[in-house]
């Protein structure tokens, strides 16, 4: 019944109870004093009623005290933790209203207040998870779009280090060198169009600029042409966007037809002098002497050749350089079908399995519009196409039942614009392009227009598609370089992150069979830039080794050998501070391997196992099992003992010991290198 | 119509004078009877009239083309048997073969030796009159 009463009315009814029991009592020690010592006098009975009724009140007082702690002061305390706890360990639960229930509404109101608080959270949580959703999508969409761009996209800090590249700009920049975050794009491309144009931008401040550059691959001499946009951000040395497109084909076929023409007229030149000269020295109306007439035939007969002679090879390097993609020839076929089908034309199609290098769109268009004009003269009223492969090339016919299409008629139409108002080219113009020609001719009992295509090759299957990636981060644009290791900050430094798998655990007799790599990047693991290789070790692998790391003789057989491998991983692991566990082992293979490939593994070079007795202490296992368990790495069962599941496990287990090591203040690669010296005295390090 | 023992007639279809002149000279010295047009537009009707042998077509004509002048004339049946040599500047292996496939015997690029025309005006129109020519001539 009391529950029902509000909170106030009950604190007003538990202190005016103790009112009146104060005030009972009184009067009853009073009286007690009164009745007991009435004879001793009035102090002695004031005395005694004094004692008494305080003895009641204090006992009446540490009642309501201990009502109060029951009841209110335990309560309140147990909904503060049940509030904190709702409020920062994102406790979901309901909150027991019982804890509080003489505390009237304050209970029901926490409650209602913890329930709104988490309604509020997991709306919020729902509308993030939106966003991120929506926002990882953009970014998937993105990295598609600019994975597929045509052209070789990469993305430099003012510094000319790369921040992003897509797998074009891969193909483009060559081989050397494997390419990577940070990386100096002059590892690829020779700096001086690129440094000129970077400067120009900068000096022109104006922000939309382009500066269009041609560039060279450090590798291969590629010629690419390259557009350069400064990008927003990096104050006085901004970075930039460079797109590359490779034009080595371009330039080559415009050098030869220079040639061509050079020549041209050298060849021309002189016998027409000769000509003009040898029959000026005879007047006008008399015969040529006999040994000027000879002459004449002789410069004549040297024209004529030249004629001929560059007239053949204009003729059959006149597609060269044609910056025109291959086209399937069922993809040209089912474009025509549907044009004409669109125009209310019965048509069939077919094509031989063929890449045709040519202007789909522009021929498209131009053979639709051809049927329109047969049929509206009345020729045919149905249509069959095919693309079969004719003598190097290919020959696109379009044919009917019917009278034959007059040559003359098919030349008017030719000379008209494809589509007015659209495409204002002329059929002649598109042909003139192609370098070809189009005839009517009968095919069979069937009329045609031919058309030769004269680039086209036999498609085969469709090739497996390649693994598109871009590989960015757009963090290192305004990251401050400090160029000296030791002062750098952890997560400033460049890491290639290594293991090998081994013929036996001798480095100066075993050799490597297997050596993977990743990289770490401004404190994060690169997925797009792994190196993974097994390695032809030039001797038999022993049948022990091979139940560890389950590499045979058969799966390495074809594999490059340890130069080669060790040549490649020196170019992947440049610049880089090189990771290990148990360093010193691996490095030895490599290091054996420097005199064939005249180059020396310089890198810092940091060991895992090192680092884990600086974070754990000397007297730990500091095996890569024990040291990623202890981290709450999982390596894959599949994994373990593959050179790039243990690589990939010391990566993340690298970067999860350099957040431990901030955490004691241990900040730079320098500051590492004395912690590990001291904790390492009994173990080699390797940086000298 | 062509038969044994009498001479073999030649038109020239060709609008450039000096080659025109060359052409001539060369199918006198042939022992060939022949005739030139200098317009695409006439040919067909000279060669109806003529009905040559041979028709020496250039294919950069005025007007008319020496292709549609070509498949004009494969589409008379009267002309069936009459033989077209087209010449042209250009040459490239798909000009020969649109030639061919408008009707046309032989294809001959510009600048040519006449020892090269002769030969093929001769494949085409085969052993006739024209082989008494005079002596020392060619």
């Amino acid at each position: 019944m009391i529950e029902r009463l509000g909170l106030r009315l009950r604190v007003l009814l538990i202190f005016a109870g103790l009112l009146a029991g104060a005030l009972a009592a009184l009067v009853g020690g009073l009286w007690l004093g009164w009745s007991r010592q009435a004879g001793a006098g009035v102090v002695p009975a004031l005395e005694l009623g004094g004692i008494a009724a305080g003895l009641v009140i204090a006992g009446l007082v540490v009642g309501v005290w201990y009502l109060f702690d029951l009841n209110v002061a335990r309560p309140i305390d147990s909904l503060a933790s049940a509030l904190r706890a709702r409020a920062h360990a994102d406790v979901a639960s309901e909150m027991d209203g019982e804890i509080a229930r003489y505390l009237g509404d304050l209970a029901p109101a926490a409650s209602a207040a913890a329930q709104r608080l988490a309604e509020t959270r997991n709306a919020l949580a729902e509308a993030v998870a939106r966003e991120t959703t929506r926002l990882a999508d953009e970014k998937a969409r993105l990295e598609t779009l600019l994975s597929d761009a045509p052209v070789g996209v990469v993305l430099c800090t003012g510094a000319h280090r790369l921040a992003f590249y897509n797998s074009q700009a891969v193909d483009l920049l060559g081989t050397g060198a494997a390419p990577g975050l940070e990386r100096n794009l002059f590892d690829y491309l020779h700096a001086g169009p690129i440094r000129l144009a970077h400067r120009r931008l900068i000096e022109g401040g104006e922000p939309d600029a382009a500066s269009d550059l041609l560039c060279t691959t450090v590798v291969g001499a590629r010629v690419l042409a390259a557009r350069m946009r400064l990008l927003a951000e990096g104050g006085a040395e901004p970075g930039y966007v460079l797109t590359l497109r490779d034009v080595t084909s371009d330039l080559a076929a415009l050098t030869s037809r220079e040639a061509l023409l050079s020549e041209m007229l050298d060849r021309m030149r002189r016998p027409a002098a000769n000509l003009q000269t040898l029959l000026q020295v005879v007047p006008e109306g008399e015969a040529l002497p006999p040994d000027l007439g000879a002459a004449v035939r002789q410069e004549v007969a040297g024209l004529a050749a030249a004629v001929r002679d560059l007239g053949a090879r204009h003729e059959a390097g006149r597609s060269e350089g044609w910056p025109v993609a291959f086209v399937r020839a069922a993809d040209l076929v089912d474009g025509l079908r549907a044009r004409i089908e669109a125009a209310g034309l019965p048509v069939t199609a077919e094509a031989a399995e063929l890449l045709l290098r040519c202007n789909g769109f522009e021929l498209i268009a131009l053979v639709s519009r051809l049927a329109g004009q047969v049929a509206a003269a009345g020729l045919a009223a149905g249509f069959a196409v095919s693309l079969d492969e004719e003598e190097g090339g290919a020959m696109l016919r379009l044919s009917w039942k019917g009278a034959p299409l007059p040559v003359g008629r098919l030349d008017r139409w030719l000379a008209e614009p494809v589509d007015p108002g659209g495409l204002e080219v002329t059929g002649q113009a598109i042909l003139a392009s192609h370098a070809t020609e189009a005839w009517p001719e009968r095919h069979g009992d069937r009329a045609c227009i031919c058309l030769p295509i004269r680039q086209a090759r036999r498609a085969g299957r469709r090739p497996k598609p390649i693994a598109r990636a871009v590989v960015y981060d757009f963090d290192l644009l305004s990251k401050v370089r400090n160029e000296k290791v030791a002062d750098s900050r952890l997560e400033d430094l460049t890491y290639v992150v290594f293991d090998s798998e081994t013929t036996g655990l001798m480095p100066q007799q075993d050799e490597m069979v297997q050596l993977a790599a990743v990289r770490i990047v401004n404190g994060r693991r690169v997925e797009g830039e792994i190196f993974d290789t097994l390695v032809n070790p030039g001797r038999p692998i022993p049948p022990a080794s091979t139940e560890v790391h389950g590499i045979s003789d058969a799966m390495v057989a074809d594999a490059p050998g340890v130069a080669e491998v060790v040549r490649r991983f020196h170019a992947f692991a440049e610049g880089a501070v090189l990771i290990a566990h148990n360093a010193p082992f691996d490095m030895e293979f490599l290091r054996r391997a420097e005199f064939a490939i005249g180059k020396r593994f310089d890198n810092p070079i940091l060991d895992t196992v090192l680092l884990s007795a600086v974070v754990y202490g000397q007297t730990e296992v500091h095996s890569l099992d024990a040291l990623t368990h202890r981290l709450g790495i999982t390596i894959p069962e599949e994994a373990r003992h593959t050179a790039i599941g243990d690589t990939v496990a010391t990566a993340d287990a690298f970067l999860k010991l350099v957040q431990i090591l901030k955490a004691r203040g241990i900040v730079t690669f320098g500051e590492v290198l004395t912690e590990v010296r001291r904790h390492g005295r009994l173990m080699k390090d390797l940086n000298g | 119509m062509a038969g044994e023992g009498r001479k073999r007639r030649v038109l020239v279809v060709e609008d450039e004078d000096n080659i025109a002149i060359a052409l001539d000279f060369l199918m006198t010295r042939e022992g060939y009877e022949h005739d030139r047009v200098a317009n695409g537009s006439e040919a067909l009707a000279r060669i109806r009239a003529m009905h040559p042998d041979l028709v020496l077509l250039d294919v950069m004509l005025p007007e008319v083309s020496g292709y549609e002048i070509c498949q004009d004339v494969r589409l008379d049946p009267t002309l069936n048997d009459v033989k077209v040599l087209m010449m042209t500047a250009r040459g490239s292996a798909i000009e020969r073969r649109k030639g061919m496939a408008l009707g046309a015997d032989g294809f001959i690029t510009k600048p040519f030796e006449l020892k090269e025309l002769r030969e093929e005006v001769r494949r085409l129109l085969g052993p006739g009159e024209a082989e008494g020519r005079p002596a020392g001539a060619g």
